[in-house]
Parts: structure tokens; sequence; C-alpha cells
């Protein structure tokens, strides 16, 4: 079971502009990240 | 956000950001103001959910701090470009890594209550730099 809200974001897999699927925990597998979800784009 | 991408990258750290729209509009977004970081879409709202962040109500519009909130972006030169597939949804800000190690969270209480760049340098600089946990 997942102990930290990164480890619950880490398998959710969403894609890019151009299609792409990312799985957000590659985000900050290696170094820190900052992740800022948006209210809407701008 | 994006303004500050040098001053996170300086301290060792990659900025991503998630949004609500579709596609068509992740792209337009992406290319009007020129991102390189990566934009993903979350048109299903579940990272939104994971992450537990919240729903504002229409009296949220109304608030004192969400005119004032609005003033200062329009001063900033900010401009909303269009709104997500829920335009109460509210956002926030994480510091994350490297691994599954929360540093930071930040979720909005109301439109314009967003993480101030000081906050997530701090917590970057309090993080352990890439390769070690």
């Amino acid at each position: 079971m997942a102990t930290t809200l990164s480890a619950r974001l880490a398998g959710i897999t969403l894609p890019d502009p151009d299609g792409r699927a990312v799985r957000l925990g590659s985000l900050w597998e290696a170094s820190p990240a900052v992740l800022v979800f948006l209210r809407h784009y701008g | 956000m994006r303004a500050h991408e040098p001053a996170f990258r300086e301290a060792g750290a990659s900025l991503a950001a998630i949004g609500l729209g579709d596609r068509h509009y992740a792209q337009q977004f992406r290319e009007e103001t020129g991102i390189t970081f990566p934009l993903l879409i979350d048109e299903q709202r579940a990272a939104y959910r994971a992450a537990g962040l919240r729903t504002a109500s229409l009296l949220h519009l109304v608030r004192r701090d969400n005119a004032a909130a609005r003033a200062r972006a329009r001063a900033a030169g900010h401009r909303q470009h269009r709104l997500g597939a829920n335009p109460f949804q509210l956002g926030g800000s994480f510091v994350f890594g490297p691994g599954d190690v929360d540093h930071y969270a930040h979720l909005s209480e109301t439109f314009g209550d967003n993480a101030t760049p000081a906050a997530l340098l701090a917590a970057l600089r309090a993080a352990p730099p890439a390769g070690r946990r």
C-alpha cells in the first residue's frame, strides 16, 4: 500500500499534448521535481 | 510558475504541470507560453483525485481574497487561458523525490491560493539532491 502521496501518484500515467504517455513517478524517480496541478491553462 | 523554472533547475529539480483541458488546448497553451517543461493532461481527474485536491463553490467567486488574487494576476501581466473541464477544480503544488518521498504539499483553498515560488525553493533546498534518498 502506498504510504506517501508521491507513491500514490507515481503509478498514474497521463498523456502529454503530443500523445506520449508519461508515468508520473518517472518525473521524480531520479531527482526532485516540482509538480503543479493547474486550475486552468494560463 | 514558469518564470521560476530556471531557479528550480538551479536547485537540482525539474518542473512539470498537469492540466484538465483536452489535448488541443494543452497544445495551444504550450505554444502560446513557450513552455518546455512537461505538460500533462488529466481529463479524467485521476491525478487530481489521488492528490486530494479540492473543488471550489460559487461562493468562492465573491470572496475578497479571490478578487485580490485576480487583480494581482492582471497586474503581473497574466491572462487566463481556457478553463479546464471543471472550472471549480482547484490546483495544488508539490515537491517530491528523488523517489517516492514527499517534501512539500500545498492544496489550494480558493482560486488565487497558490504556493509561492519561495516556499517551493525552500522545500527543494531541504530535499536530497539527485541520486540520494
